[in-house]
Formats: C-alpha cells, structure tokens, sequence
C-alpha cells in the first residue's frame, strides 16, 4: 500500500526537520530537567540508602538527613536491649567548617561512627583504610570536595572546626543534595572539635535488626521507649529527606513548570507545522476525498503522520540525554533516567503530538472535495 | 440504459439569508461508451452539475442515479463510497499528490478503493502504459510535463475500472497539440472499455472527440448541438 502520509512527510525535508528538532527539543527538556532532579534527591537519600540499617532514630521533626537534631546519646542503650535488635549505634551528622588554605572557608557535612563497617560507611572507598580513622585526628574526605575545596590528596592537612586534621582517605559517590562535600571521621574525634554541640549527644541512631525479628514489632518498642524521638524505616527516611526538598523549597513545583514548559513548546512546535502543512496540502486532501478517501484516510495520514515525528523527536532527544548523561557527570551532575521515566516521555511524546494533529483535524474533517474543482 | 442520470437536479446555495439558485431542473443522461461535452460561460453552473454527477455534492432537489442506483445517501462517508466504486475524476489542475511518482499516484487510488499490494502495483503498471507513459512511471509529478502529469491523471481516473468519467477542463493548461493527444487519449479508453465520459470545457476541440455536446446557461441546460 502506497504510504502517502510518510512519504509527504518526507518530501519536504526541512519542514519535517523543524518539526522533529521542537519534538526533540522538548524531549530533551523533559529528560534534563527530570533527570537532573532525579540526580539530585538521589543525592538527598544516598547516604540513607547506603548504609546497612534497618531503622534510622532521628530526633522529633527532623526534616531530612542534612539537617539534624541532636539528643543524648546515651539513649543507644534503651534501643540495645530490645528484642530484635542485633546492633544499635550512634551516628554524627553534623555541619563542620573548613579553612582552606587559601584562607577561604567551606562547609562539610561530618559523618562520624565508631565502626564505619558495620554500617558500610562509606560504601566506595578508593584510597585509605577505614579503621585507621580510630587512630588519631583523622578524616576520610569524598572525592566531589574537589569541587568547592579544590585539589587533595592523601596525606594533605586541613583545618577544620580550628583543628588540624589530615586526610588519610579517599571516597567516592558520597554526595548531598546541596553539593557539601561530606567527610567521614571517628565518633570520638567529632565530639571532641565540636564539643559544645556534640559532647554526649548524638544526631542519629543506626539499627540493625536480628534475624527473624519484626520490624514493626522493634519500631514499636523504640517509639515506646523513646518518645521524644522518632522511627524511620531505611525507605521512608530516605523518601522523608527527598521529599522535603521537593516540598520545602518549590524545586518540585519549578521542575513541574519546566516540564509543563517544555512539553508546551513541543506541543506548539508540532501543532504549528502539522497544521501549517495541512493548509499547503488542503488540496491534496480534497483531492483524496475527490477520489473516494474518507475523513477517517484523512486522519490517518495526518496521525501518522504526528507518530512519525514523535518517533523521531523521541529518539533524538533521548539520544541527547544519553550524550549529556557523561558530559554532566564530568562535572559532577548526576542524570539519572529510570526506565518508568523513559516508557512516561515515550507515551507523553505520542499523546501530545497526536494532540497536536486534532487541531489539523478539525480543519481536515470541513474541507469540501469540490475544492479540487478551484483553480 | 444510461448509466449516469439526472432528474430534474436543482442546487441552491445559501449565502447568508440569500439563497442562490445555480442548477434549475437539469435532467440528462449518458449512455456507456458515450463522450459528452459539457460547454457553458463561467458561472454557469458547470462545476456544481460535475460535482452533483460526481457524488461530491447531493442536490437540492431531484435524482441523480448512476447504473441504475438512485444516489439517496446524503452522508460524507456514503457518498465517498460511490465515487469509490463508480467514479474517475479528472481535474483541470491534475491534482496528483507531488510525495508519489506516477506510478505510486495510480496506486494510491487503487488503495482508496480497497485494492492493495501486488494487484493494485499492477494495475497501476497497466494504467500508465495504457495511457503511454510506461516508460516515466518512477517520475515524480515535478519531473513531468504538464501533458505527462494529465496522462497520470487520466490513468488514475481509469484505475479500478469505473463505469463513469468527469472531467473538468483536463485540457485548460495543455497547450493545443497536447490537448489534443490527451483528448486522443481519453476518446480510445473511454471507447475501449465503455466508459461514460462527461467533459467539462471551453475547448472547441472536444467537440471533435464528442459524441454530443450540452451546454449549460444560467442553470439550465441546452442541446449544444
């Protein structure tokens, strides 16, 4: 069967281009955008996600790992003695300064454990060895401090909190939400330089739980016996912490925007040349209906039409993000695609350029064949 | 038994709250095999009376009835199935879509009509070598000359084999010796395969070619012989 929709589509070569490049473009738009975001609440639970426990204990209201709370540490031994619980310890985050030495300052968000392992804290370690934090005024700095503290190394010296600590390790992938280089560093040495915040309090309690035990059953119990704390599973405190950023401060609503922007202008882009292109081959239409087509022929050429520029514009602009996935990395922006996210922009993109094609439609379903008879 | 009919067709279009008469009680009728030339001054009515015959428009009043079937449908997709089946327009502007080659214009209408693949190629094969244009049928319509391109047409009308052909001034941008040849043309098939064929012209040279001439004056027809 001869395929007038493709092969009008493609006799005017540039026409379809400029209609693919604004499918593609807003494509793209939407990957970035989505992709970005998604990068950065991964950012906001990696820590969360990484680390072997069950449950995590925050104080009352904390609304995300970066921010916390402290309370007595002390109340680790309550949450020991529970059934069902194989380990329980405290962990450090906290806000430390740096002075670097190009007499600037810089801020660090402090992960301080005594058995970094357990937990399997950090996760990717590239130089150093983690039981060596123990020893002495020691820290593991991540690799992404490059950016906002400038070039280490192993063995290099900094200040921070105003004593002198050096750098014995190295680690990757440990990142926050708003890009604060993360440090890891012994428990007792946390308290110790920031002794007015930190000494006998804790900000957070990891817990593991034993074999066989019910998780509900344990969270129940520390909630009872600690009441002016609260429970999160691995998950929700990971999706508490993405959530408050996506609430808290608009970025949500700003990537829902942009997206809503950006399939606008795909949207427009197409209507605008499918719509354009009808009105050059009204026509041909007539000419269509003149020979015995129905509006349903007509239709179908021009959904066809819209699929084929979908078609097109998706895979060029996932072709795109693919492009941009490492070119963002290099500097240290995480793009992150998941499948759902590609089979969501992959739909999208078909309903709204068939959409697009029901304004063409409108005007397709009115021509009169005797048009053809018009010179 | 003709077998193309008009009975008494009146078309009157409403602009506004005026109504305009443009056909007047036109009754006619072609035989198969039978060329007829439609002749009138502009404004005549010719078109609409083309367009009536052609199930592109209904009347306002009286029948209309093509090998023996009285055209009662009134909606688009009804009346889209008659010309389907019975119809084969020729236009003055060729109106061939410029996306297909030759051939794949003569097929594409084969498609309309529910003809495809392997039986639709081939006819479309045999249209244009019946029309003499075996040897351009890979041509685009922009690499064809304008008497090339109604050849095309003529071999899209012809496709599927409809009782009935209109045409509308197919020889208007041809110059004389082109006219004539696609007049040539269209006398042998339409004779060949027993074809009504109704011309709509200024060119004295259909009357050559015709059987009978009508012309057509305010609405209303009269025997152009």
């Amino acid at each position: 069967m001869v395929d007038l929709a493709l092969k009008t589509l493609l006799h005017d070569k540039l026409r379809f281009a400029i209609t693919a490049a604004g499918v593609a473009f807003a494509v793209l738009l939407v990957f970035v955008q989505v992709g970005l975001f998604l990068g950065l609440l991964d950012n906001a639970s990696v820590t969360i996600r990484h680390t072997a426990a069950d449950l995590w204990v925050t104080s009352r209201n904390t609304p995300n790992v970066d921010f916390a709370h402290v309370f007595p540490e002390s109340r680790v031994d309550r949450v020991r003695s529970i059934p069902g619980v194989a380990r329980a310890d405290n962990l450090i985050a906290w806000f430390f300064t740096y002075q670097l030495p190009s007499g600037a300052q810089e801020g660090s968000i402090v992960y301080a454990l005594k058995d970094f392992d357990t937990w399997s804290l950090p996760w990717r370690v590239e130089e150093g060895r983690l039981e060596d934090l123990r020893r002495g005024p020691y820290i593991f700095l991540d690799a992404s401090a490059v950016k906002r503290m400038g070039q280490f190394r192993v063995g290099d010296y900094r200040e921070l909190n105003g004593r002198r600590v050096q750098i014995i390790g190295r680690t990757r992938d440990a990142l926050s939400f708003t890009t604060t280089p993360i440090t890891f560093m012994d428990y007792d040495l946390a308290q110790s330089i920031q002794s007015q915040s930190l000494q006998g309090q804790t900000t957070y309690m990891l817990v593991k739980l034993a074999a066989g035990a019910d998780l509900e059953t344990v969270r129940a119990e520390i909630r009872r016996r600690l009441p002016y704390n609260d429970v999160y599973t691995r998950d929700e405190w990971a999706s508490r912490s993405r959530n408050y950023w996506i609430v808290s401060t608009g970025l949500g609503l700003n990537m829902g925007l942009t997206v809503f922007l950006g399939c606008l202008v795909g949207v427009v882009v197409v209507a605008q040349t499918l719509y354009t292109s009808t009105m050059e081959h009204l026509k041909e239409f007539g000419t269509v209906k003149a020979i015995g087509g129905s509006n349903r022929d007509i239709y179908a050429i021009l959904a066809k039409q819209a699929s084929v520029a979908a078609l097109v514009g998706f895979v060029l602009g996932g072709l795109g993000a693919l492009v941009l996935g490492p070119v963002m990395a290099s500097v240290d922006l995480k793009l992150i695609v998941p499948p759902v996210l590609g089979v969501a922009v992959f739909v999208g993109t078909f309903a709204l350029c068939l959409g697009a094609a029901m304004i063409s439609f409108r005007k397709v379903a009115a021509i009169d064949p005797a048009l053809v008879f018009r010179t | 038994m003709p077998v193309l009919e008009a009975h008494d067709v009146t078309k009157t279009f409403s602009e506004g709250r005026e109504h305009v008469p443009v056909l007047k009680g036109i009754s006619l009728g072609l035989a198969r095999g039978e060329i007829v030339a439609l002749e009138g001054p502009s404004g005549s009515g010719k078109t609409t009376l083309l367009s009536i015959l052609g199930a592109i428009l209904t009347p306002s009043a009286g029948r209309v009835v093509i090998d023996g079937h009285e055209i009662v449908a009134t909606r688009a997709t009804d009346l889209a199935a008659i010309r389907r089946q019975a119809i084969g327009f020729v236009f003055q502007q060729f109106n061939l879509f410029p996306a297909l080659t030759a051939l794949e214009n003569v097929e594409y209408a084969l498609n309309i009509k529910g003809i495809n693949h392997g039986t639709a190629r081939q006819e479309a094969e045999r249209s244009l070598a019946a029309v003499g244009l075996a040897d351009r049928m890979h041509f685009l319509p922009r690499d064809l000359s304008g008497g090339q391109k109604q050849r095309v047409a003529v071999a899209r009308a012809l496709a599927g084999q409809p009782p009935i052909l209109l045409a509308d001034e197919p020889t208007a941008n041809l110059d004389s010796s082109v006219g004539l040849q696609i007049l040539a043309t269209f006398r042998d098939l339409a004779k060949r395969d027993a074809r009504a064929l109704l011309i709509v012209t200024h060119d004295p040279k259909v009357r050559a070619i015709a059987d009978r001439a009508l012309r057509i004056r305010d609405g209303l027809l009269q025997d152009g012989e």
